[in-house]
């Protein structure tokens, strides 16, 4: 009998589903492709059936349990409660334990992702070359025609100095008076290298807001990535590391503007485990973590109508997208909404589809474009009937692919950061 | 498995995209929503149009392949179980609204159209289409109308052959035929219409088809009455209709689920009630407002111990999500569950309760009651474990001794999940050797072949 461990693990979950079907309703790959192995019902059955020495890990069954977006929109209306990422996360960890990662994957997450010296080397080397890539609008680029094989994709260019070499290790509050409390920064690879004006402006934010910052040197990317392609081991040395850079600062809470990134922090108690001693550390981790949507709302008890509006926002229609992240992975959603219809100056109106994934679904998006694309389709038709001149999100990673197909389908919004709105 | 000649044939006609033969891929189109009835299909074809499918039927027809039509995968029989291999026709790509029309209260369908996608589309013109089977999330309209499905809202709205006109069908033979039509009334030779509703794809495929509608009622309320007494509840059921009252639902829950209700979801049940109805009547709102007095008033002189009314939509939601959460519970809560379907005329829906508890006693077994009682569709579940042969023997023995008391108080077996694989050897027993001869011989008039769905209905 093979070793079958990572499956051993989520066999209960797997057990719950009771064939039902629901899932198919709320599935954006099943939507687009209507076939059973793009659904949860189709993908728990087959690893059910490698549980039960049926099936095995054969190119198409790995192409199969690749193809989910993770965005857990089956699993929030599961009649059955099936945890149905659970069973795709532990499924990819048992094929990486069988297979390997591959050769490509192996090289970002273990050789680039999982060091962070390396991971911001690669980056600015990239960053060097990025010039060579034509430009789309400002500082938006896409993929050359030569490489038209990955479509072309709209990207934000790399900044041209990464977050990390910007900040300071420690920001006291700007009155200058005592702290309430003292807070540390996860700043995440996209806020990094891509948007590092929302990590210092999250910063100003809250030294105005009378907390102090502190923003450790060794902190790494969250792993969200590496572990949600079963790369279980890569991810838990992150996790290790991660914990051990906010340890010793004596924090009250871990803050980020990234709603991919808390959540993952937060997960590692939930995906990454193996042993009892690391379950408990991973859970005493997601305590001191929090997103900013809720920090400022929940924790800092910012009333929603003190949030002020920064100038040139003002007058404009905008709306809210839900990241997977935050509304489903971790039931954030009025936090946001409270803020952005309580701010003087704009017109809030509810997308008719808010809560779906807009298709980016991490290395989903690399490997499956022509899918992302389509069921970002969906979400741009949701964008388009609210008549907004902003779409708002919390996720850096979101708004990549809200303005790639915002542009693909020459829409006039712009995607912004809610906490680029606010003073 | 089938010759690489037909195969690429089969992918002239629909493209290689829409032909899946990969061995994982016959894996995920071997079950339905039911837990023990698998087969494997040897091919899966994805039709996006009639022509199409009339092709693909010539072909199998020639060849002598089963062919076993698949919308959603929702059904609980095993009915779109490729039972003898062959192709499962995957209807989920012909899934276009293809027009609604206002002025005639219809809308016409492609057969891959979910349910839960057409009531949306529907409410936007203030309408609906009544029957509501609860796997409304995942059900097609094609196999919406091959079972003859119903839901709670059967009670004053009927099923779903009260709500096709006419539909396009593919015979076995790649024929292409229109059964019935666009009007309320039609009576233009046989009624072949209804024998294909509910032939649960045994005799073609069906393609499009043409839906009655109603306009979406303005006002809806929810009561909650709680009994001390499972069957006093079932009598309720009638005095109620009886006196007038024709509520959109009626649903039964017994202790077994309120409990399991208040355990997931708390929304205050008294935990030690026998059982609770849910009422709910729609209509203009005034008269929605009267019926629901009514209710209450009725209720209380025949025995209920309280009546809660909803106070709004939120809270009356609160009480159906119960109702969905506790079927769902059921299945949570034993490794097999003995779902069944049977149906019994309203006036004996109290004596059918008591033999579910005679029963469960007789058999130590937990024998839950929930269902439709309004129109006498209940779903006694027996919770076992097909792993523990004497228990699950123990379920078999009840399983049967209920149908037998259903059919005993003039009921039928199956009320709106249809024979498929999982009730056929019960269909021999209640069904005349005649009826069932005229069944098989319509069946060898339009499938010669018997090429449509076979192993299923019949043993």
């Amino acid at each position: 009998m093979k070793d079958l461990k990572e499956l051993k693990k989520i066999e209960e979950f797997s057990n719950q589903c009771m064939k039902c079907g629901f899932c198919s309703f709320f599935c954006p790959v099943y939507q687009e492709e209507k076939m059973e192995t793009s659904v949860a019902r189709g993908k728990n059955f087959l690893v059910k059936q490698i549980l039960a020495g049926q099936q095995e890990f054969t190119p198409e069954m790995a192409d199969i349990i690749g193809k989910c977006l993770l965005c857990k929109r089956c699993a929030a209306n599961c009649p059955a409660k099936t945890q149905i990422d659970r069973v795709v996360v532990a499924a990819r960890a048992q094929l990486v334990k069988e297979k390997g990662l591959g050769a490509i994957k192996n090289f970002a997450f273990r050789k680039v992702m999982a060091n962070r010296k390396a991971f911001g080397k690669y980056a600015r080397l990239m960053q060097k070359f990025q010039w060579m890539m034509p430009t789309t609008e400002g500082k938006i680029k896409h993929l050359p025609d030569f490489v038209k094989g990955l479509g072309k994709r709209n990207f934000p260019s790399l900044s041209k100095t990464f977050l990390r070499d910007q900040v300071k290790p420690v920001y006291k509050p700007q009155n200058g008076e005592k702290p309430k409390m003292r807070v540390g920064f996860f700043m995440g690879c996209a806020t990094d290298f891509v948007y590092p004006e929302l990590g210092l402006k999250l910063i100003d934010f809250l030294t105005r807001h009378g907390v102090e910052v502190v923003v450790p040197e060794d902190q790494n990317c969250c792993g969200a990535a590496i572990y949600f392609s079963g790369d279980l081991e890569t991810g838990r040395m992150l996790a290790d590391l991660n914990i051990k850079a906010f340890k010793d600062l004596n924090v009250d809470y871990i803050v980020t503007a990234c709603g991919t990134c808390s959540s993952t922090l937060k997960d590692y108690q939930k995906y990454l485990p193996d042993t009892e001693e690391q379950k408990e550390r991973y859970t005493e981790f997601e305590k001191k973590i929090k997103d900013s949507t809720e920090f400022v709302i929940d924790i800092l008890k910012i009333p929603p109508q003190d949030f002020k509006l920064r100038k040139e926002f003002e007058g404009k229609t905008v709306t809210w997208h839900d990241p997977c992240h935050l509304v489903r992975y971790q039931n954030i959603k009025d936090q946001p909404r409270a803020i952005l219809k309580a701010l003087k100056g704009i017109k809030y109106v509810e997308m008719p589809n808010a809560d779906m994934c807009c298709g980016m679904g991490g290395s989903f998006s690399v490997y499956h474009y022509d899918l992302t694309k389509k069921i970002a389709g969906k979400k741009m038709d949701g964008i388009k009937a609210t008549g907004a001149d902003i779409v708002v999100t919390a996720c850096p990673g979101c708004m990549i692919n809200l303005i790639d197909n915002v542009l693909l389908n020459k829409m006039p919004q712009k995607v912004h950061h809610f906490l680029e709105l606010v003073e | 498995m089938l010759k690489e000649s037909l195969i690429s044939e089969f992918q002239k006609i629909v493209g290689k995209d829409n032909v899946l033969t990969a061995p994982e891929a016959m894996k995920a189109y071997s079950y339905d929503g039911t837990t023990s009835w698998i087969h494997e299909p040897d091919v899966v074809i994805f039709p996006t149009t009639t022509d199409e499918v009339s092709r693909i039927m010539k072909l199998a027809n020639a060849e002598k392949i089963p062919v076993t039509p698949r919308g959603g995968g929702t059904n609980v029989s095993g009915g779109s179980v490729p039972w003898h291999g062959g192709i499962v026709l995957a209807m989920t790509r012909m899934n276009k609204i293809i027009k609604v029309d206002k002025e005639n209260l219809t809308a016409t369908v492609e057969p891959g159209v979910v349910l839960q996608d057409l009531t949306l589309r529907l409410m936007k013109d203030g309408l609906f289409f009544p029957p509501d089977p609860q796997s409304f999330l995942g059900a097609t309209m094609g196999g919406i109308i091959s079972e003859n499905a119903g839901g709670p809202a059967c009670v004053k709205y009927g099923v779903t052959k009260q709500y096709i006109l006419g539909i396009e069908v593919v015979l076995p033979t790649g024929e292409v035929v229109h059964l019935g039509g666009r009007t309320l009334k039609n009576v233009v030779g046989y009624d072949l219409l209804h024998i294909f509703i509910s032939a649960e794809g045994t005799l073609g495929v069906i393609t499009g088809a043409e839906l009655k509608l109603n306009p979406l009622p303005l006002a809806k309320k929810t009561l909650c009455v709680v009994y001390d007494d499972v069957a006093v509840a079932g009598e309720s059921v009638y005095h109620v209709l009886e006196n007038g009252v024709i509520p959109d639902k009626i649903e039964l829950i017994d202790n077994w689920v309120i409990n399991r209700i208040e355990e997931m979801m708390p929304i205050g049940l008294p935990k030690d009630a026998d059982a609770c109805l849910l009422f709910e009547v729609d209509g203009i709102p005034e008269a929605v407002e009267k019926e629901a007095e009514k209710i209450a008033e009725i209720t209380k002189k025949y025995g209920a111990k309280e009546v809660r009314v909803a106070k709004d939509a939120d809270d009356a939601n609160k009480y159906w999500m119960a109702r969905r959460a506790g079927f769902a519970a059921v299945f949570g809560k034993a490794k097999t569950v003995f779902a069944e379907d049977v149906t019994v005329p309203r006036g004996n829906i109290p004596k059918l309760i008591n033999r579910c508890k005679e029963l469960a006693k007789k058999y130590n077994l937990e024998i839950v009651v929930l269902g439709h009682a309004g129109d006498g569709n209940l779903h006694p579940a027996i919770l076992t474990d097909i792993n523990n042969k004497e228990h699950y023997d123990r379920a078999l023995k009840a399983m049967d001794a209920i149908i037998e008391g259903a059919v005993e108080f003039g009921g039928v077996l199956s009320g709106e999940h249809g024979i498929g694989l999982e009730k056929q050897k019960f269909m021999k027993k209640v069904t005349e050797p005649a009826v069932i001869n005229m069944m098989k011989n319509i069946k060898a008039l339009i499938d010669p072949n018997n090429i449509m769905n076979p192993g299923k209905i019949w043993e």
